[in-house]
C-alpha cells in the first residue's frame, strides 16, 4: 500500500474509534457487527490496519479520551488482531481476538438489553473460524493445533453468559452450534451433550423461540449425533425438520443435510427418488439405493468400497453396511415371485441352495452354512416371515406377507 | 458467590437474625479453628504449646488446654459467672433468637446421655435439629457460647475443643484437606522429610509457606511466654513472615488484640458467631452444663459419630496420631477430595467464605477493604492450619457420613429458593460442625479411660462419668496395640493426676478433653488405616446432590479458590487462638456484631476480587517457600512444582494463564524431540555429579522468579532433571514411586535390555513377568528413554497381557504403543493396529470410536493381514453374522483370537437366540456345537467333537436351552427355547466386572 501520511493514519484511527464508541452508545448493531468482522476483509479494516502499522501510537490515541478509553479493553487487542490479520499472523491475530473478544463478552453481560447479540454473533463467528484458519497454520508449520479448542472453551463461557432467563438467551441456540461446528471438527463430539442437555431440558428455553436457523442447524447436528448412536427414528425426526425447514435457497445446506438424511431414511425402507440424489449431487448413494431396489448385494460392496473413505468419514458407514440385510430380504423376494410365478403352490418353501445360486450368481462366494446362518438373521430381524428347516434346508415362508415392508420402522436389532 | 449469598438472605424468612446465624455458624466453625488446631495439634506443635505452656503457667499436663484456662481465669469466675457474662452480651444481639436456641439446648439435654453417644445422642440431637428449623444454626452458636463458658472459662482445655469442632464444621471438608496441606510443611520442618511430593498439589505451596513462617517466626513468640507477649508476638510476628501482604492482617490482628486482649480463642468466637444467636444458646447450654457440665456436651457431640458409622474414637487416634500416620493420612484425603468433589467444595466453600466475610468486617479494624483482607487472610492460613491436620480428613470422613441427617435440618430451617445451594452451605457448616465435635470430644474420654484402666489408684467411682469416658475413649483407641496401650495408661496417669493436684479433676470437662497423643509409633499405622475411610467417605460425599448446583458453565477453577477462602477463615481463627491471652470479651463482640451488618453486602465483592489476589498470592507463596527453605531438597522442589501445577489449574481460565500454559506445553514438546539427545549427551558430558548440579540450578531458577511464577517453571532447566540409572540389577521389583527417583536404583538402557529379555525367556508366570515389565518401563519412563527398546517392552508386555487376558494392562500398553508409532518409532505397528480395530469393535460398542479409527487406517495398514482380518471380524459382529465370527475366530493372525475370546460368550448368546427364532423345530445341537466353535478343529477328531459336543450341550443347558434327545442325537427345541433363553449370571463374577480379573482365574491361568 502507499505511503500513508501521518494524518491519515490518525485519522483512520480516530474515526474508527469514534465510530466504535458511537455504535456501542447508540446501541447500533449493524454498524458494529462490521466493526468488529475481522474476516470479511473489509476495506475500511484493512486500511485501519494498515493505518495502525504506521501509527505505532494507537494505543496513546485511546487513552486520550474517556470516550474511548472506556472499550480500551476491547479494542487495544482488537487492533493488535487486525494488525496480525493483515500480516497474516492468524495465531496472534487469534490470541489477540480472544482477548478483545473476552472483553467484549464481560461487556456484554453488563449490559442488560441483548442489542448487542448480533455482534456478539460476529464475535463468536469470527473466533471460530479464526482458530480453525489458525490451526492450519500451525499444523503446516509441525506444531499442535490447539487454537479450536481454546476456542470451544471461549464459546462455552459465551453459552453461559447467554443461557440465563432474560432477552439474552435466543442468542444461546447460535453459540450452540458454533459449538458443534468445533466438536464435530475436533472430533470430540461427546462434548455436545452437557450443550444439548442444557438446551433441550431447560425450561428457560423455548426451542421454538429460537431464530429459525439456529434452529435447522441444531437440528442438523443433533440429527448426525443420533445417526452415530443409531438411533434411526430419532435422527429422521431432526433431519427431517432440518431438511424441511432448512432455506431452499441454501442447497448446499441442504445438500449437508441430505447427505445423512437419505442413509437414515434408507435404513427405515424409503428410497429417495433418483431425481433428488442427482439434484444434490448425492451420486454417491444412487448405486446403494439401485442395490437396494434391486436385492444385488455385490452393487452394494461395490458402492460401499467405492465411496469408502466419503462414507466412513461423513459416518454413514455402517449405517450403509447395515443395508444389506435388506437387500438379501429383496433377493428373497426376488426368488420368490420367481418361484410363485412357477408353481405358486411350492413357493413358500424356498430351499437353500436356490438362494445359494443367486448369490452366486452375484459373484459372492457363500457356503450353505453361511446363506443358512444370514437367513436365520433375516428371519430373526424380521425381514422374513417363516422359519428355516434345518433338516431340509428349507426356508419355509409365510403364506401371508413373507416378506414385511419396514415401514418407516428401523430393522429389529 | 451470589448463589451463596441468596441462600443466605433466603432461609432468614423468619428472622433477619437467622441470617446471621448462618454466617456465624459458619464462622463460629472457622473460628473453632484454632482451637482444634491446639487440640489435635501434631506432635510438633504439642510440644510447642507446651513449653508455652509452662512458661506462662508452668504446667504442662495439658498443652492447649491448660494454657487457655490460665490465661483466661481473670475473665472466667465460675461456670455460672462465665455463663451470665456471655449471656449479657449475646442477649442484647440475639434476643429472638434466644428462645430458640433454648430449646435447641433443651433438646440436646435431652439426647445427652452422658455415654450412650453412640445412638441415642445422635438421634436426639438429629432430631432437635429438624424440629426447629432455625436451630440449626442456633445449635452451633449454642455450642460456640457452650464451649466458651463452659469450656473456655470453667474447664481448662475442654472448652477450646468444642470451638475447635466448630471450626470444623466451618472449614469442613475443604478446609480439612487444605489444612493438611498445611500441616505438611509443619511436619517437615519437625520431622525432618516426609514424602510429601505425592500430596495434593495445593497443599505443597502452602506447605512451603508455612512451614518457613511458622518455623522462624511463631516459635519464637511462644517461648517467649507470657500470655500478653504471646498474643503480641504472634501479631507482630505474622506481619513479618507474610510480609507486606499480611500487613493488612496484622493490623487486623493488633486491633482485635486490643479489643479482645484476654483471648484471641474468644475473639473467633465472639467474632464471628457470638453475637445474636451465640449468647441466646449460651443460656441454655449453661443451665445444662451447670447440671451435667461435660455430658451435655458430650452427647450432643457424640450422636454424630455413631451416624457417621465411625467409632468416636477413631477420631481421637488420628488426632492424637504421630505425624507421619497425619501425613499419611492427609495426603489421600486431600487427594480424593479435589479429585471429584470439586463441586461441593465449591459451595461450602462459599458457605464458608461468607462466615469470613462476616467474621472480618467485624472485627476489622484495619481500615484496608475486605479485598485486601481476604488475600491476606488466605495467606495467613497455611501457617496456622498446619497442626490441624490431624483433624482434616476425620472432618471431611464426618462431614460425607452425616451429611444425610444435616440436609433435611437444612431443607426444613430454609425455605429453599435454591435447593441446591441452601443444602450445599448447610451441610458443609452444619456437618462439618459434628465432626469436629465428635473428634474433640472422643479425647478427652480416652484420656480417662486409660488411665482408670490402667491405675488402680484412680478408681473408676472416684472420677465424674465424663472422666471415665475419656479414660474408656482413650484406651478404645489403642485396643488394637497393646504396646499403645500401656503407653497411653502412663500418660492418663500422669494426665489424672495432674489434674486432681490442679484441682481440675472435677471441674475440668472431660468429655471435651482432647485424646492425648498416641504415645508409640505404632500410631501410624493406625493413622493409615483411619485415613483409608475417609477416603472412602469423601467420594460419597462428593456424589452428593450438592454436585449439580453447580453450574456447568462455572469454571472449575473458581472451586479451589474458594477452598483457599475457606481455609483463611480458619487460618484467622488460629490466629485468634495463638493470641488467647486476654481480652473483654464482650467487647470484642459488641465490636463484631456491629461490623456483621455490613459484612453482608460486602461479601459477594470481597470473595470476588479476593480471588484475584489469590492467586497472586498463591504463587508468591510458593516462592517465598522455596527462598525459606534453603534446605529445599528434591522433593521440596517438588512440592514446589505441584504447588505450582496446582494453581495453574485454579487459574486456568484466565487467558493469560492459559496463554502461559500453551507456551508451557510447547516447551515441553521441545524438550521431547530434543530430550533424548539431550539428556545423553549431558550425561556423557557431565555425569552425575554434575547433573546435581544442574539439578540444583534448576531449583534456583524456580526460585529466582518475582511475578507470577509461571516464568519461574518455563526457566527451569527440565532437561537437568533427566535421570540416569546406574543399578545393574536386571531383576527389579516394580515400586511405584513416591518420590523422585534414586539414579543407584534405576537401570540404564543395557541393563533393561537385558532385563527384558529375561523377562522373554523367563518361565515364571504373568504376575512375575508384568511386575518385572512394569519395572522396566517405569525406568524407561523416569530416564525418558523412547526408542525401539522402549516399544519392544511396551509391545511384550501387551501381548502378555492379552495372552491372559489383562485388559486394563492391555490398555495401558496399547497407549503409550500408540503415542510411540505416531513418533516415528518402528515396531509391529500393523499388529497393534489390528488389536485395537479388534479392542473398539469388541469391546467398546462405540460405533463413533469404530468409524473414526476405521476412518484412520491407512491404505497399507488395510492390506495387512491382521487388519484386514480385524476388519472381518468387524463386519461379522456388527452383521451378527456368527458362522463367519468363528470362522475368522479359527484363522486369527498373532493374539486376535485372545480378543476375540473375550466376546465369544456374547456372540454365543445372540447366535443361539437367533437360531432359536429362526429355526423349525429343531436344531441338531452337534451343528450348533460346530457352528458355534465349540469344537476346537474341525480335523474331526472324534474325541475333541464328542468333548465340544459335550460342552455345547452344557453351555446350552446353562442358557436355558431345552433340548430334546432325538435316536441319541441331543437337539435343540427351538420354539421351547426361544422363551427360555437367557443370559446366566457368571459363576465367577467380580465386583468390579472383569471376571478376567479375578485373582484366582488369574492364577490360575498365569500359572498355567
Amino acid at each position: 500500500m502507499a505511503y500513508l501520511s501521518m494524518g491519515e493514519a490518525h485519522r483512520r484511527i480516530t474515526d474508527y474509534l469514534d465510530r466504535f464508541s458511537d455504535a456501542i452508545f447508540s446501541q447500533d448493531v449493524a454498524s458494529l457487527k462490521q466493526l468488529l468482522s475481522l474476516s470479511s476483509n473489509s476495506a475500511s479494516l484493512l486500511s485501519l490496519a494498515h493505518a495502525l502499522d504506521f501509527f505505532q501510537d494507537g494505543n496513546r490515541l485511546l487513552k486520550q479520551s474517556d470516550k474511548y478509553s472506556q472499550f480500551g479493553e476491547i479494542i487495544a487487542p482488537l487492533f493488535r488482531s487486525y494488525q496480525s490479520y493483515r500480516i497474516g499472523n492468524l495465531v496472534d491475530c487469534y490470541h489477540a481476538f480472544e482477548k478483545a473478544a473476552n472483553a467484549f463478552v464481560q461487556e456484554f453481560r453488563n449490559w442488560e438489553s441483548a442489542w448487542a447479540l448480533e455482534a456478539l454473533y460476529v464475535i463468536v463467528y469470527e473466533i471460530r473460524v479464526l482458530a480453525e484458519r489458525a490451526d492450519r497454520d500451525l499444523a503446516s508449520n509441525g506444531k499442535s493445533p490447539e487454537k479450536l479448542k481454546g476456542a470451544g472453551s471461549f464459546l462455552m463461557k459465551v453459552f453461559g453468559v447467554l443461557a440465563g432467563k432474560g432477552p439474552k438467551r435466543v442468542g444461546a441456540l447460535y453459540v450452540t452450534c458454533q459449538l458443534f461446528k468445533i466438536y464435530f471438527k475436533l472430533g470430540t463430539v461427546h462434548l455436545c451433550r452437557s450443550v444439548i442437555r442444557s438446551i433441550e431440558t431447560a425450561r428457560i428455553f423455548d426451542f421454538e423461540e429460537f431464530p429459525k436457523r439456529d434452529k435447522v442447524t441444531y437440528m442438523y447436528y443433533t440429527g448426525r449425533l443420533e445417526v452415530f448412536n443409531e438411533n434411526f427414528l430419532a435422527a429422521d425426526q431432526k433431519l427431517s425438520y432440518a431438511f424441511t425447514h432448512c432455506n431452499p435457497q441454501r442447497e448446499a445446506n441442504l445438500r449437508m443435510i441430505l447427505k445423512y438424511l437419505i442413509p437414515v431414511k434408507l435404513s427405515i425402507g424409503i428410497l429417495p427418488n433418483n431425481l433428488l440424489l442427482e439434484k444434490y449431487n448425492l451420486v454417491e448413494y444412487s448405486n446403494v439405493v439401485q442395490a437396494l431396489k434391486r436385492g444385488d448385494l455385490r452393487l452394494l460392496r461395490f458402492a460401499l468400497q467405492e465411496h469408502e473413505d466419503r462414507f466412513l468419514r461423513s459416518g454413514v458407514y455402517l449405517v450403509l453396511e447395515r443395508l444389506e440385510l435388506q437387500v438379501y430380504q429383496r433377493l428373497l423376494k426376488k426368488i420368490y415371485i420367481i418361484q410363485k410365478q412357477k408353481d405358486p403352490s411350492k413357493a413358500h418353501q424356498m430351499k437353500l441352495e436356490v438362494i445359494v445360486k443367486a448369490l452366486k450368481w452375484l459373484d459372492m462366494d457363500m457356503d450353505l452354512d453361511e446363506v443358512e446362518c444370514i437367513v436365520a438373521i433375516l428371519i430373526h430381524k424380521n425381514l422374513v416371515k417363516g422359519y428355516f428347516a434345518h433338516k431340509s434346508k428349507v426356508v419355509v415362508l409365510s403364506k401371508q406377507d413373507p416378506f414385511p415392508k419396514l415401514n418407516g420402522k428401523p430393522v429389529n436389532s | 458467590m451470589m448463589m451463596n449469598q441468596g441462600v443466605n438472605t433466603q432461609p432468614i424468612d423468619p428472622n433477619p437474625l437467622e441470617i446471621h446465624y448462618i454466617v456465624d455458624g459458619n464462622q463460629g466453625q472457622t473460628s473453632s479453628y484454632l482451637p482444634s488446631t491446639t487440640v489435635s495439634e501434631a506432635t510438633t506443635w504439642n510440644t510447642h504449646r507446651v513449653d508455652n505452656h509452662t512458661i506462662e503457667n508452668g504446667s504442662l499436663s495439658n498443652s492447649t488446654y491448660v494454657h487457655s484456662q490460665q490465661i483466661e481465669p481473670p475473665t472466667r469466675n465460675d461456670q455460672d459467672g462465665l455463663n451470665a457474662t456471655n449471656l449479657v452480651g449475646s442477649s442484647t444481639f440475639g434476643a429472638t433468637t434466644a428462645p430458640q436456641d433454648y430449646n435447641n439446648y433443651t433438646s440436646y439435654a435431652s439426647a445427652t446421655d452422658p455415654y450412650g453417644y453412640a445412638s441415642t445422642g445422635y438421634p436426639g440431637y438429629y432430631g432437635g435439629y429438624q424440629q426447629q428449623p432455625n436451630y440449626s444454626y442456633s445449635q452451633q452458636q449454642s455450642n460456640h457460647s457452650y464451649s466458651q463458658p463452659v469450656g473456655a472459662y470453667q474447664n481448662t482445655g475442654a472448652p477450646y475443643q468444642p470451638l475447635s469442632s466448630f471450626q470444623n464444621t466451618g472449614s469442613y471438608a475443604g478446609t480439612a484437606s487444605y489444612s493438611t496441606t498445611y500441616y505438611n510443611p509443619a511436619d517437615y520442618q519437625t520431622a525432618g522429610g516426609y514424602p510429601s511430593s505425592g500430596y495434593s498439589n495445593q497443599s505443597t505451596v502452602w506447605n512451603d509457606g508455612n512451614y518457613a513462617n511458622y518455623a522462624s517466626h511463631q516459635y519464637p513468640n511462644y517461648s517467649s511466654g507470657p500470655t500478653s507477649s504471646y498474643n503480641s508476638g504472634t501479631a507482630a510476628t505474622a506481619p513479618i513472615n507474610y510480609q507486606e501482604h499480611y500487613k493488612q492482617w496484622a493490623d487486623y490482628y493488633r486491633q482485635t488484640e486490643v479489643s479482645c486482649a484476654p483471648g484471641t480463642e474468644h475473639l473467633s468466637v465472639t467474632g464471628t458467631s457470638n453475637q445474636g444467636s451465640a449468647v441466646p444458646s449460651v443460656p441454655g447450654a449453661h443451665s445444662t452444663s451447670s447440671s451435667q457440665p461435660s455430658s451435655t456436651l458430650t452427647t450432643s457431640w457424640k450422636p454424630e459419630p455413631p451416624s457417621s458409622e465411625y467409632p468416636s474414637l477413631q477420631p481421637g487416634v488420628t488426632i492424637s496420631g504421630a505425624h507421619d500416620g497425619y501425613w499419611k493420612q492427609g495426603a489421600p484425603s486431600c487427594q480424593n477430595y479435589h479429585a471429584s468433589p470439586m463441586q461441593s467444595h465449591f459451595q461450602k466453600s462459599f458457605d464458608l467464605k461468607n462466615s469470613y466475610d462476616n467474621f472480618q468486617e467485624q472485627q476489622k479494624n484495619a481500615p484496608q477493604g475486605l479485598n485486601s483482607q481476604y488475600p491476606v487472610a488466605h495467606q495467613v492460613p497455611p501457617t496456622y492450619q498446619s497442626p490441624l491436620q490431624n483433624i482434616p480428613p476425620l472432618d471431611s470422613r464426618r462431614a460425607s457420613k452425616l451429611q444425610i441427617p444435616t440436609n433435611p435440618r437444612i431443607a426444613s430451617n430454609l425455605a429453599l429458593v435454591i435447593p441446591k445451594t441452601d443444602k450445599d452451605g448447610s451441610t458443609a457448616g452444619v456437618v462439618a460442625k459434628p465432626a469436629y465435635i465428635s473428634v474433640a470430644v472422643p479425647n478427652p474420654n480416652d484420656k480417662v479411660l486409660s488411665n482408670d484402666s490402667a491405675d488402680s489408684i484412680l478408681k473408676p467411682g472416684m472420677f465424674p462419668k465424663s472422666l471415665q469416658g475419656y479414660c474408656e475413649r482413650a484406651f478404645a483407641r489403642c485396643k488394637s496395640d497393646t504396646n499403645m496401650l500401656a503407653a497411653s495408661q502412663a500418660v492418663m496417669k500422669e494426665i489424672i493426676t495432674k489434674a486432681k493436684a490442679d484441682g481440675t479433676l472435677y471441674t475440668r470437662d472431660w468429655d471435651i478433653e482432647p485424646l492425648f497423643t498416641l504415645p508409640t509409633p505404632n500410631t501410624d499405622n493406625k493413622g493409615n488405616s483411619q485415613s483409608s475411610t475417609p477416603l472412602f467417605s469423601l467420594p460419597k460425599y462428593d456424589k452428593s446432590p450438592s454436585r449439580r448446583s453447580k453450574s456447568r458453565w462455572e469454571p472449575l477453577p473458581e472451586d479451589k479458590l474458594v477452598d483457599k477462602s475457606i481455609s483463611v477463615g480458619s487460618n484467622t481463627i488460629k490466629y485468634g487462638w495463638d493470641k488467647k491471652p486476654l481480652g473483654g470479651y464482650s467487647g470484642i463482640k459488641e465490636d463484631a456484631l456491629n461490623k456483621t451488618e455490613f459484612s453482608i453486602p460486602d461479601q459477594r465483592t470481597s470473595s470476588k476480587s479476593g480471588q484475584k489476589p489469590f492467586k497472586r498470592q498463591r504463587l508468591a507463596d510458593v516462592l517465598n517457600a522455596t527462598d525459606d527453605g534453603d534446605a529445599s531438597s528434591d522433593s521440596d522442589k517438588e512440592q514446589g512444582l505441584t504447588a505450582y501445577y496446582s494453581g495453574a489449574i485454579a487459574t486456568a481460565i484466565a487467558p493469560e494463564e492459559k496463554k502461559r500454559r500453551e507456551y508451557r506445553s510447547k516447551r515441553f514438546e521441545k524438550g521431547q524431540g530434543h530430550r533424548a539427545t539431550v539428556s545423553e549427551v549431558k550425561q556423557k558430558n557431565a555425569g552425575a555429579g554434575n547433573l546435581y548440579s544442574r539439578r540444583a540450578s534448576a531449583m534456583m531458577l524456580s526460585k529466582n522468579f518475582d511475578d507470577g511464577g509461571s516464568r519461574a517453571v518455563e526457566d527451569i532447566d527440565w532437561d537437568a532433571l533427566i535421570l540416569k540409572g546406574n543399578s545393574q540389577e536386571i531383576e527389579k521389583r516394580y515400586l511405584r514411586l513416591t518420590s523422585a527417583p534414586e539414579p543407584s536404583t534405576v537401570r540404564p538402557e543395557e541393563v533393561l535390555e537385558k532385563a527384558l529379555s529375561m523377562v522373554q525367556n523367563s518361565q515364571k508366570n504373568y504376575l512375575y513377568k508384568c511386575d518385572q515389565l512394569k519395572s522396566i518401563r517405569q525406568d524407561l519412563t523416569v530416564q525418558r528413554i523412547r526408542n525401539q527398546l522402549t516399544v519392544k517392552v511396551y509391545e511384550t508386555h501387551a501381548r502378555l497381557a492379552l495372552e491372559v487376558g489383562d485388559l486394563p494392562e492391555y490398555n495401558q500398553c496399547q497407549s503409550q504403543l500408540k503415542t510411540l508409532y505416531a513418533e516415528g518409532i518402528d515396531g509391529c505397528h500393523m499388529e497393534f493396529t489390528a488389536y485395537n480395530l479388534l479392542c473398539v469393535i469388541l469391546h467398546s460398542s462405540n460405533n463413533r470410536d469404530l468409524v473414526s479409527s476405521m476412518s484412520r487406517l491407512t491404505e497399507e495398514a488395510k492390506k495387512d493381514q491382521a487388519v484386514k482380518h480385524a476388519l472381518a471380524v468387524r463386519a461379522a459382529v456388527t452383521s451378527g453374522n456368527y458362522i463367519k465370527f468363528f470362522r475368522l475366530y479359527k484363522t486369527a493372525p498373532n493374539l486376535n483370537t485372545c480378543l476375540m475370546d473375550l466376546c465369544v460368550e456374547k456372540i454365543r448368546y445372540k447366535a443361539v437366540s437367533c437360531m432359536s427364532r429362526s429355526y423349525r423345530p429343531t436344531l441338531p445341537v452337534s451343528y450348533i456345537a460346530q457352528v458355534l466353535g465349540f469344537c476346537a478343529s474341525s480335523e474331526g477328531k472324534d474325541e475333541k467333537e464328542s468333548d465340544g459336543l459335550a460342552e455345547c450341550v452344557e453351555w446350552l443347558k446353562a442358557h436355558g436351552a431345552c433340548l430334546t434327545s432325538d435316536n441319541g442325537d441331543m437337539q435343540l427345541d427351538a420354539k421351547a427355547s426361544s422363551s427360555s433363553l437367557y443370559v446366566p449370571e457368571p459363576e465367577d463374577a467380580v465386583a468390579h466386572g472383569d471376571a478376567n480379573l479375578a485373582v484366582n482365574d488369574f492364577f490360575t491361568r498365569a500359572t498355567s
